[in-house]
């Protein structure tokens, strides 16, 4: 049972991260927009950021999915969804009206960054979880 | 314990230089682009043609405002119903979607030394770029492009018009 729900935890967190990873590596200029939006890094930065972020998450959520190097991949998991939290948290602090660019960077509005801070709070958890369930099924 | 730590963190370390590693050498063009300054939004005219025309300079935030201070033209290259709901104090409209009837009132109204900064809907939108070759080719001399657009402008909390605020 324990097996089945540490499954369940780790395919929904590898999806998430897959499909986040994959739908930014379409179009790495829009992308690039988004992260400049934040307005936390320097103009050509945005473009550093928007092209290598998305292949680290669409290639943890592979190991992930394919329940390989489990826990180094819930590691640059959880770093990049903390990252991603104070990101947000500053957004939220300076009062900026912008998009989350978490996913589709091409497609219409996206959710605005306190849903998005939600969003990453139950990430985390869930990072916490599928390490624990791992953990606990090693001992 | 602590070896075990040790190694999972080195794992992870790994897997990221491959993600970036990934990342920089299918991006490495736009990069090179971005950070020698010449980055615009991709051209989207034909091989010959963009060997001979000149190309705008990208502006960043600053300049756009440093331009206007001193006697420049902001230029709004988006659609006539985008620029009634929302653009940079004391641009012009000069949608490109109709580029052909407007040009002419364009180019007899503003002076050919006039320094333009062209702007539209931010990163990944064409239209300030196409705008702004067109420009240049009527005999503009300096003709820049603001890539952060109309949303970068905004979110600035600098002065905006229009009947969506």
């Amino acid at each position: 049972m324990k097996r089945c729900f540490y499954h369940l935890a780790r395919l929904a967190l590898a999806l998430v991260f897959v499909y986040a990873g994959a739908v930014k590596m379409q179009d790495v200029v829009a992308f690039s927009g988004h992260v400049a939006a934040y307005q936390v890094l320097p103009y050509a930065m945005n473009y550093l950021v928007a092209a290598t972020l998305p292949y680290v998450e669409f290639l943890a959520g592979v190991m992930l999915l394919l329940n390989v190097r489990v826990r180094p991949a819930l590691l640059v998991i959880g770093a990049m969804t903390l990252v991603f939290m104070a990101a947000l948290v500053s957004v939220l602090l300076r009062g900026l009206a912008i998009d989350c660019g978490c996913f589709d960077p091409g497609g219409g509005q996206d959710v605005t960054a306190g849903v998005a801070l939600l969003r990453d709070i139950a990430l985390m958890a869930l990072v916490v979880l599928v390490w624990w369930l791992r953990v606990r099924s090693e001992e | 314990m602590f070896s075990d730590l040790k190694r999972i963190g080195l794992e992870a370390c790994v897997l990221i230089a491959f993600g970036v590693l990934v990342g920089l050498s299918l991006n490495h063009q736009l990069l090179l682009d971005a950070f020698s300054g010449h980055l615009v939004s991709p051209p989207r005219q034909t091989a010959q043609e963009s060997v001979t025309i000149a190309l705008p300079m990208p502006a960043l935030i600053d300049e756009v405002q440093q331009v206007t201070a001193s006697g420049g033209l902001i230029v709004d290259a988006r659609s006539p119903d985008q620029f009634a709901a929302g653009h940079i104090d004391g641009a012009v409209s000069l949608p490109l979607v109709e580029i052909d009837t407007v040009l002419p009132d364009f180019v007899s109204g503003v002076d050919k030394n006039r320094t333009l900064v062209i702007y539209c809907s931010g990163f990944g939108c064409p239209d300030s770029f196409d705008l702004a070759v067109r420009l240049i080719e009527s005999g503009y001399q300096d003709v820049r492009v603001f890539e952060g657009g109309y949303p970068e402008w905004r979110d600035a909390g600098l002065p905006v018009v229009g009947n969506e605020q």
